[in-house]
């Protein structure tokens, strides 16, 4: 398949305006100020692209709510990566910063904004460096900034750079943040496409998404879309991580049985053992077994399945791993990023934590599965943003899929700690659901 | 901007048909139809909801997830579910996830009772939790300041503090720190959460993680009463309930009045009750005998007062801030119809450069019913204008007020005063004047909306901010403007303010109820309902300056001591140590009273009080009796009643609600007012049809006195002007609270005049003028403008009275 | 009221975090932290310059919050109560308002450390299958006693192409082995780059046509 985003990727000095205006870029930007700003918008719709932060919303329509008139509105590259097991946009901003500038400035002609900016997580310093010297060329090469062009478009771009806090990738999150606070998700409604970045309208977009623009614009919203399946048009950028032999990021084409990305492209695992779980689109995403292997990769596919592409990023963990350690891992990440606004997130990711170290210091029972099953369902959709749904999801599907692995645990580790039976824990009054209220604190 | 119209919807919760406005938030709705939804993190008060609490969760149709009540506006056919397994469910989820970490410490935590976690838990709940791990342990409790405690264990994180503190005083020390689960509420650096407004976050707090320090521990909600009352400790008369247990008030609340105070208080307010039963607190009369202030019979020092008969002709009255319009009325006819002296004022007199007391014209044209803006209107007006004023010291909650206009509803603040005020960093225009300088401003601001060219840009700019910036102007001034408020008539009519829905003017009066006192006669040239008098009386700097000079030889004073309250302290202390008889009503031993008086009445608290008392804005309000009055205390109008016997006044005043009537019949604007008409929340008699009676009259025809022109600052010496902060009151200093904020004198100089003088920001300075000096601590101000420089009145102590002249000079200790 | 002596220690449950803050009273000897006033606070003239340059960036000077307190961490170490009242000078910001946004972020630190070089471990998911776990104790096992290093554990850096990995003052390395822990720090004492040749800016897309670059370390 052809590449659209990793072409050449590695082709020396592509970071440059040198090189890249030499492989043709910035035409794109060219074709799509001859064009009015309506058609650049159909191309965007006909393209049919999703975003690909995780959320996988119609990136055309996202452009299209936003009002029109000469209120101030904003465009927002969401560089903020930090999915656990994502990193291609890290790879692409690296290695192709000005297909990035060129989408933005793109993105904000079709939306008539003016002034733009990417929030860019804090640890990625080399990444911003290249971005910010690939700003000062576009800006004097006159791509970015007043009448660009000679087309009467102006924009601004600003780089920001974020301070550590996984929280600061979901857009709300992120906007209170580039606004000087702490990233705390808004209440949704309004959406950021009404009142978004300083309260005016904004478009707040995943890097790989706006990356794309350029090569949207230079084929045609309809020739892209023929790319991948009718409802997850075009190429992906996969980052695949864990127990593979070639773990990195691949560019494929939407719909392709994942079978191909784990064994094909990343090689299996390097021991040569099975896949035991996966997780399909980033730590958030349900865990899958070795058993939806043949799973299309797109968005639809893997909803259906019970799971989510997310932002694209596979993480396998083979036979010889245990669910407890990594269900551990994701409890206390998630944790640690709450943002401490809203209850079931902050008490609920808090709990599970301990629930889970409870069990490696032997000192749970099985019943103790029941109740950390229905703290995430008590924790899904009650939340103000999708973080506590983000461990809920992966913990509650271990739970289903790994309970007899879980149980075991529990009772090695007992055993281990020579812990109190089973019953003596029932006699505190925790187990029996029908004994009346009794606080048990 | 002017207020939104909204339209009535109708929406279905829980199968029943509801009419909300539309816009409104579903849980405020569903109230309007009876059904009680649950939620911790929403308070309207508090502006925008923030959805964290998540307990208002409802289902309404059309809609997947459930949603958040307290942020979902209704609309016209909405239909909502509360009652749902599945709302139930989630409910029940929120109760169990918020008591994860919060001690079940109930039987100890002050808040026990009145407790929306108890009562949440309780109806909401499932009433057992799963949690067996250890919860998150604090120390508890730990001091957030002298007035706050902060336990940790108990918080919520339900924003409320928080959200007060940064959105709504806008102090911004109180945040959260951390994130997560380590989340906690604190501030900067160990540094206290002191600021005007800190308690309100106590009445706020859903749970006992804020408490109050004097109300810890106190009472238990089974144990006391609730007495509606007014706070009068300012003009912003905050509508109070008073917590009442065994005839102590033992803490204060808020009576939410949108109104008036929207309901928040005051630090003073709020904790300014703890003078009312302290030791200093005077609950029996007082006579000077062998030179010894001591207690004695009420027989003994009536008989005392009633010697003012004897100073027939000669007697000056002045009349305290605090005083009721009933006080104000029955002082008025003690001292005109009882002791032949027209020599009665309510007013403070002015500082250096002053224009001069506002004249009976003035106050009635001023008073036209057509110029009034009510507190509201601060709110939703185009542009709001502060003229020589600073509401936070002045009238603290208008400063909430205000706040809240420019933040939620776009008001443009334009602000003009000598002194920088709290409000600076909330101004689309600001600009400075010289120290006295008020009246000459005002003038000059009424000849550039008259069309002048010749008043320099700033005030160019100032009258076209106010004319173009969108009709409905809402004038704020302080009383410092005196004489030079005539300008405001002038300024009123080029900017068509008068009978304008939404527009007006708000005399903030030095005393609380200034305005009351002014409407009941406590004025030397006007009687009741500012009738005009044949002959006038002297002033407040008259009286003190006559009485100094032997032409008045007997003082009543009734709740003030000019020798803390008034300009000139020597002046003062001349005067009283020159008249034969001071007759005084106090409630604590002020340094001029303790010194001079022949007699002190013990005097009511506002807890205490019967009567009426009329906020800035034209409402009449009621005082009410909280509590039974303390020691020997008797209520001021029987004390005053019998006073004017004995001087052969019979008032015909035997119940409070005598004068009442007597002060109702007597001025026109409140003709046919009632006690229960008044009720608890007041009637703006402005928007009665009686109000008529009094008219603006013919605004040209009132002259803008100049005033003395003040002299520029010149030789290194300072043009000095005053101000009393929030803080200077005889009240807060016998407050065992509040007594950590009793200022100490400092002197406000710009960045420029301290280097020029070499004064470095908090060391010790001398200011002195015309052989008076006092010690201040040098405060280094941003905003201060050269040339100008700052000191506190009304301070016990070195206070800005010693001081006569508007030079100064300043030198380093 | 506890104000600090005399205390006694609390029992908490052991989940490894022990906030700052959590158990301190406020010094009631303070005077309350409002905005402070540039006439009396000084500013070094550099961090003036580049905190008013990153307001000027933004529509909104709140904006430069975060660059700005970077800022000041690189002035003054961390966000010490000096670095965030000078930033709160300029901005025009209570301390509050900074100390508030520095504590909810990972990269600002607001407790003093002596530091100099920053070894960021990442021990997530993808990382600590392949031996995080491991690399972090070697870490702080080789730069114990030397006051120099910081060494943290940090949730998910973004490359876990290259796990187990490491951030060593910004610059990624990995794939690392225990044995790294040891040549990091030699590298950083002798200040040459740090393992070169495992530095993710030099590493090139993964190809599928290539052979295996993982071993097998199960």
């Amino acid at each position: 398949m052809k590449k659209l985003l990793f072409d050449r990727i590695d082709e020396p000095g592509l970071n440059t305006l040198d090189v890249y205006e030499r492989r043709g870029g910035y035409q794109s930007l060219r074709t799509a100020l001859g064009m009015s700003r309506e058609d650049v918008l159909s191309q965007l719709m006909d393209s049919g692209i999703r975003g690909r932060g995780g959320a996988g919303f119609q990136m055309g329509r996202k452009v299209s709510f936003l009002p029109q008139g000469d209120m101030a509105k904003y465009l927002v590259c969401n560089a903020d990566e930090s999915e656990p097991g994502t990193f291609k946009d890290r790879e692409l901003m690296q290695k192709s910063p000005h297909m990035l500038v060129e989408g933005i400035v793109i993105a904000a002609y079709a939306g008539g904004i003016s002034r733009s900016f990417i929030y860019i997580r804090g640890e990625y310093q080399l990444q911003a460096d290249i971005l910010e010297a690939a700003i000062a060329e576009a800006a004097d090469a006159g791509y970015i900034g007043e009448d660009i062009l000679g087309s009467g478009l102006s924009m601004s771009l600003v780089l920001h750079r974020g301070a550590g806090a996984y929280i600061c990738g979901e857009e709300t999150g992120l906007l209170d943040s580039l606004e000087g606070k702490r990233g705390n998700p808004r209440l949704k409604p309004p959406f950021p496409a009404i009142e978004g970045l300083y309260a005016g309208p904004t478009l707040i977009n995943n890097v790989e998404t706006l990356a794309t623009v350029p090569h949207i614009i230079r084929m045609g919203g309809a020739e892209y879309a023929k790319i991948g399946t009718e409802t997850s048009t075009g190429t992906k950028l996969v980052s695949i991580s864990g127990d593979v032999k070639r773990p990195g990021n691949y560019e494929i084409e939407l719909g392709i049985p994942s079978r191909e990305i784990v064994y094909g492209l990343a090689g299996g695992p390097p021991s040569g053992r099975d896949v035991k779980f996966w997780f399909p689109g980033g730590s958030s995403s349900p865990v899958l077994t070795k058993d939806d292997l043949d799973l299309p990769y797109d968005f639809d596919s893997l909803a259906k399945a019970g799971s989510m592409l997310g932002s694209g990023a596979i993480i396998i963990a083979d036979e010889s791993r245990r669910v407890l350690d990594t269900a551990l891992k994701l409890a206390k990440f998630y944790a640690h990023e709450s943002c401490g606004k809203c209850v079931p997130c902050r008490e609920g990711t808090n709990w599970t934590h301990k629930m889970l170290q409870r069990i490696t210091t032997g000192e749970a029972t099985p019943m103790d599965l029941d109740i950390m099953a229905s703290v995430q369902t008590q924790i899904i959709g009650n939340c103000l943003c999708v973080l506590g749904d983000a461990m809920a999801m992966p913990i509650g599907s271990m739970v289903v899929k790994f309970r007899a692995e879980l149980e075991s645990e529990i009772e090695a580790a007992r055993a281990r700690s020579g812990g109190a039976d089973v019953e003596d824990v029932v006699a505190l009054g925790v187990a029996d659901e029908h004994a009346g209220p009794l606080p048990v604190h | 901007m002017p207020r939104p119209e909204r339209k009535t919807i109708q929406l279905t919760i829980d199968g029943r048909e509801v009419q909300a406005a539309e816009g409104a938030m579903l849980v405020d709705a569903a109230k309007q139809g009876d059904i009680e939804i649950p939620y911790f993190c929403y308070e309207p008060k508090l502006g925008q909801p923030v959805g964290a609490c998540r307990m208002c969760l409802v289902e309404v149709e059309g809609i997947p997830k459930l949603q958040t009540s307290c942020s979902t506006p209704v609309k016209d056919g909405m239909v909502v579910h509360t009652q749902t397994d599945r709302v139930r469910a989630a409910q029940n989820a929120i109760v169990e996830f918020l008591l994860v970490n919060h001690p079940l410490d109930c039987p100890v935590c002050d808040k026990g009772g009145e407790c929306p976690l108890q009562d949440i838990s309780f109806g909401w709940g499932l009433g057992r939790s799963r949690m067996i791990e250890p919860k998150r342990h604090f120390q508890k409790p730990l001091a957030l300041s002298p007035l706050v405690a902060i336990d940790r264990e108990r918080c919520i994180l339900c924003y409320r503090c928080v959200r007060f503190s940064q959105e709504i005083a806008e102090d911004y020390q109180l945040i959260f720190a951390e994130r997560g689960a380590d989340t906690f509420v604190g501030t900067h650096d160990g540094h206290p959460y002191v600021a005007p407004f800190s308690g309100n976050i106590i009445e706020l707090c859903p749970v006992g993680a804020l408490t109050s320090q004097p109300y810890r521990f106190r009472a238990r909600p089974w144990d006391i009463e609730d007495g509606a009352g007014i706070c009068t400790l300012c003009p912003s008369q905050c509508n109070v309930t008073f917590t009442v247990r065994d005839e102590r008030v033992l803490r204060v609340l808020a009576r939410d009045h949108e109104g008036v105070d929207d309901g928040w208080l005051c630090d003073k307010g709020r904790f300014a009750y703890q003078a009312i039963h302290v030791d200093e607190r005077i609950t029996r009369p007082l006579v000077r005998d062998g030179g010894e202030l001591r207690e004695v019979s009420w027989e003994r020092a009536i008989d005392a007062a009633a010697g003012l008969a004897r100073h027939q002709g000669r007697v000056g009255t002045l009349v305290g801030g605090q005083a009721s319009n009933e006080e104000g009325f029955l002082l008025g006819r003690l001292a005109r119809e009882g002791l032949a002296s027209a020599d009665i004022d309510s007013r403070a007199g002015g500082a250096h450069g002053w224009a001069g007391p506002v004249s009976a014209d003035l106050a009635r044209a001023l008073a036209a019913p057509e110029l009034q803006a009510s507190v509201p209107d601060i709110e939703f007006a185009h542009t709001v204008l502060l003229l020589g004023c600073d509401p936070r010291d002045d009238a603290p909650i208008l400063d909430l007020r205000i706040r809240k206009g420019v933040r939620r509803h776009g008001v443009k603040l334009a602000i003009a005063s000598a002194r920088p005020t709290a409000l600076e960093a909330n101004a689309t225009l600001s600009v400075r004047y010289a120290p006295g300088d008020d009246g000459r401003f005002a003038a000059a601001l009424a000849r550039a909306l008259d069309g002048a060219d010749d008043v320099g840009e700033e005030i160019a700019a100032l009258a076209s901010l106010l004319r173009d910036g969108g009709e409905d102007v809402v004038i704020l001034y302080g009383e410092r403007l005196g004489a030079g408020a005539a300008a405001l008539l002038r300024i009123a009519d080029g900017l068509g303010i008068a009978g304008r829905d939404g527009a007006g003017l708000i005399g903030l009066p030095g005393g609380a109820n200034g305005r009351g006192l002014r409407e009941a006669g406590a004025v030397p040239d006007a009687g009741p309902g500012y009738t005009t008098l044949a002959t006038a009386g002297r002033s407040t700097a008259q009286i003190g300056a006559a009485a100094a000079a032997g032409e008045i030889t007997a003082l009543h004073l009734f709740g003030t001591d000019p020798v803390r309250d008034q300009p000139d302290r020597a002046l003062w202390e001349r005067a009283l140590h020159s008249v034969a008889l001071v007759v005084a009503h106090a409630a604590v031993l002020t340094e001029g009273l303790a010194e001079h008086a022949t007699v002190i009445f013990p005097a009511e608290s506002h807890a205490e009080k019967e009567g009426t008392v009329v906020h800035p804005d034209g409402r009449l309000q009621r005082l009410r009796i909280a509590i039974a009055h303390p020691g020997e205390v008797r209520p001021s109008w029987a004390v005053l009643a019998e006073i004017a016997r004995r001087c052969g006044l019979d008032t015909g005043v035997t119940r409070a609600h005598d004068a009442f009537a007597q002060l109702v019949a007597a001025v026109p604007a409140y003709a046919g007012l009632t006690l229960e008409e008044i009720g608890g929340r007041g009637v703006r008699w402005p928007e009665r049809a009686q109000a008529a009676s009094i008219s603006g009259g013919d605004v040209t025809l009132v002259g803008v006195p100049a005033g003395e022109p003040a002299p520029s600052a010149q030789n290194g010496s300072l043009r000095l002007g005053t101000y009393r902060p929030i803080w200077a009151a005889p009240e807060c200093e016998v407050s065992p609270a509040l007594k950590f904020l009793i200022p100490q004198q400092q002197l406000e100089l710009s960045p420029e005049d301290a280097q020029r003088l070499g004064i470095a920001h908090g060391s010790e300075v001398i200011v002195s003028s015309n052989g008076h000096r006092l010690t201040a601590t040098a405060a280094v101000r941003t905003g201060v403008p050269a040339g100008s420089a700052f000191l506190a009145d009304g301070l016990a102590a070195e206070s800005a009275n010693a001081l006569t002249e508007s030079l100064v000079e300043v030198v380093k200790v | 009221m506890s104000t600090g002596a005399g205390r006694i220690s609390v029992p908490r449950f052991a989940h490894g975090s022990r906030v700052p803050g959590w158990d301190d009273a406020v010094d009631l000897t303070k005077d309350p932290a409002v905005v402070p006033d540039p006439a009396t606070t000084p500013v070094p003239a550099d961090l003036r310059r580049e905190i008013e340059a990153a307001m000027a960036r933004y529509p909104d000077r709140h904006s430069a919050a975060i660059p700005a307190l970077h800022a000041a961490q690189a002035v003054h170490g961390y966000c010490s109560p000096t670095a965030i009242t000078q930033v709160a000078a300029i901005m025009r910001l209570t301390p509050a308002y900074l100390t508030s946004v520095a504590s909810f972020y990972d990269m600002l630190e607001l407790e003093p450390r002596p530091r100099h070089d920053d070894v960021y471990i990442c021990t997530n998911i993808s990382c600590s299958l392949l031996g995080a776990d491991e690399l972090f104790d070697a870490m702080v096992a080789a730069a114990a006693g030397d006051n120099t290093v910081h060494v943290s554990s940090f949730e998910c850096l973004g490359a876990c192409d290259i796990a187990p990995m490491a951030s060593v003052n910004g610059e990624y390395v990995g794939p690392l082995v225990p044995d790294d822990a040891q040549r990091i720090l030699d590298d950083l004492r002798a200040g040459t780059p740090v393992l070169p040749e495992k530095q993710l800016r030099y590493r090139r897309c993964v190809d599928a046509t290539e052979e295996s670059e993982t071993e097998d370390r199960t």
